[in-house]
């Protein structure tokens, strides 16, 4: 795991002093606060660094061990872990490491701070109930979830893995390919008890049909035989709810569009509403024509000209 | 039957907020307060609203100024991140 230095974090100086660093990260802080940057991962990850170089900073114990270690932190990790050994055989007791000794907090979720600052100040090394720092709201979660698009013409119910926390939530028919739910307080937990974040799930969907979808409308392009262009007849086409016999005109021209109302997709958040599906035809010419076919289009052609 | 408003008394106790708080984001026109029996209320479609303006006010030390320009700027850019999904889907269909 990478080093990741708190005080350019906060674009302070390492001699800075405790009212310089609460300054910094209240500046920096109000740069990235996730309710300033709706839908972005980015900026949430930064809040999280910022919080937990603040975490470090504005605690003198936490300050000193970092200042002391610094780049070479892994190696002082190392010594630190072989003298808590060797203090274990010699004690047969439960050694602290960088915890030893404190009440840590259990609220919050492993991976709410960087894998650094698991390594160096233990995965529950947070204090608790001393209140330095501001109440802020738990780091929001971002998922993703790869749907087909037949599967949101119907509103269901998913039960997502998130944390290791399952999760039951119905995703409205209609969902937009890239669209973004919120699913509120299923994020991570609060800091110095904030409230819990939220869960961002946004649905790639792929779509595995032969329509193509803008919104609630489907588009589709159906070859039909010249014959039936020509002198009009039936044919059957496939919709999202079932087969739909279509009466062609007579003298059908490529290219022609019909609109089929209310048989394109289901309307996001609107129930047993339903978009239009609209249809392009596409004559097509036959090809291998025998010597009679072509005797008779050369006649057909006369009759034209 | 479900209970639609929240008295803004309780919000105070609840989420620890002054009502003067209160007051002054439904003067700005940031929230809007519903009147029943000479008791004001907040609809529930509104609290994760109240929710953010509270952590903006509160955590970051935002005054009403503030937020005000905030949340016109935030309506912006979820405007704008919804026409680049539209258009971006809407792109595909020519793909």
């Amino acid at each position: 795991m990478d080093f990741i230095d708190y005080y350019q974090l906060l674009g302070i100086d390492k001699s800075a002093s405790q009212a310089e660093i609460k300054k910094a990260y209240r500046k920096m802080a109000r740069k990235h606060h996730p309710d300033l940057h709706p839908n972005d991962a980015d900026a949430q990850k930064r809040f999280q660094q910022l919080n937990e170089a603040n975490e470090v900073l504005s605690d003198p114990k936490k300050r000193k061990k970092y200042d002391a270690h610094g780049k070479n932190w892994e190696q002082a990790e190392q010594y630190e872990q072989a003298r808590q050994q060797q203090s274990r055989s010699q004690q047969s007791s439960r050694a602290g490491g960088f915890n030893g000794g404190e009440q840590y907090s259990g609220n919050f979720e492993d991976d709410t701070f960087s894998d650094f600052f698991e390594e160096m100040f233990g995965g529950r090394a947070r204090s608790q109930g001393a209140h330095r720092s501001p109440q802020f709201k738990g780091q929001d979660v971002q998922a993703r979830l790869q749907l087909n698009l037949t599967d949101v013409y119907k509103s269901q119910k998913q039960v997502v893995n998130v944390n290791g926390k399952k999760i039951r939530f119905s995703i409205p028919a209609g969902v937009e390919n890239e669209q973004t739910i919120k699913i509120k307080g299923y994020g991570g937990d609060g800091v110095e008890g904030g409230p819990k974040g939220d869960l961002y799930i946004t649905f790639h969907i792929h779509n595995n049909s032969a329509f193509k979808r803008e919104k609630a409308n489907l588009y589709k392009t159906i070859e039909v035989d010249l014959y039936t262009a020509l002198l009009g007849g039936e044919i059957t086409i496939d919709t999202m709810d079932g087969k739909v016999k279509l009466t062609l005109k007579p003298e059908t021209q490529s290219g022609a569009q019909v609109k089929l109302k209310g048989k394109g997709f289901s309307k996001y958040k609107k129930e047993k509403e339903f978009g239009d599906l609209y249809i392009t035809y596409q004559v097509k010419i036959p090809t291998h024509l025998t010597e009679k076919e072509k005797d008779l289009f050369k006649e057909l052609q006369k009759l034209r000209s | 039957m479900e209970r639609e408003y929240i008295e803004v008394k309780e919000i105070c106790v609840v989420y620890q907020v002054e009502h003067h708080f209160i007051q002054q984001l439904r003067d700005s026109g940031l929230l809007e307060l519903v009147l029943i029996e000479q008791k004001h209320y907040l609809p529930y479609q509104f609290i994760p609203r109240f929710e953010k303006l509270k952590r903006l006010h509160y955590e970051l030390e935002i005054n009403i100024e503030g937020l005000e320009a905030i949340e016109n700027l935030l309506e912006r850019v979820e405007k704008l991140q919804e026409q680049n999904r539209q258009l971006k889907n809407k792109l595909s269909i020519y793909e």
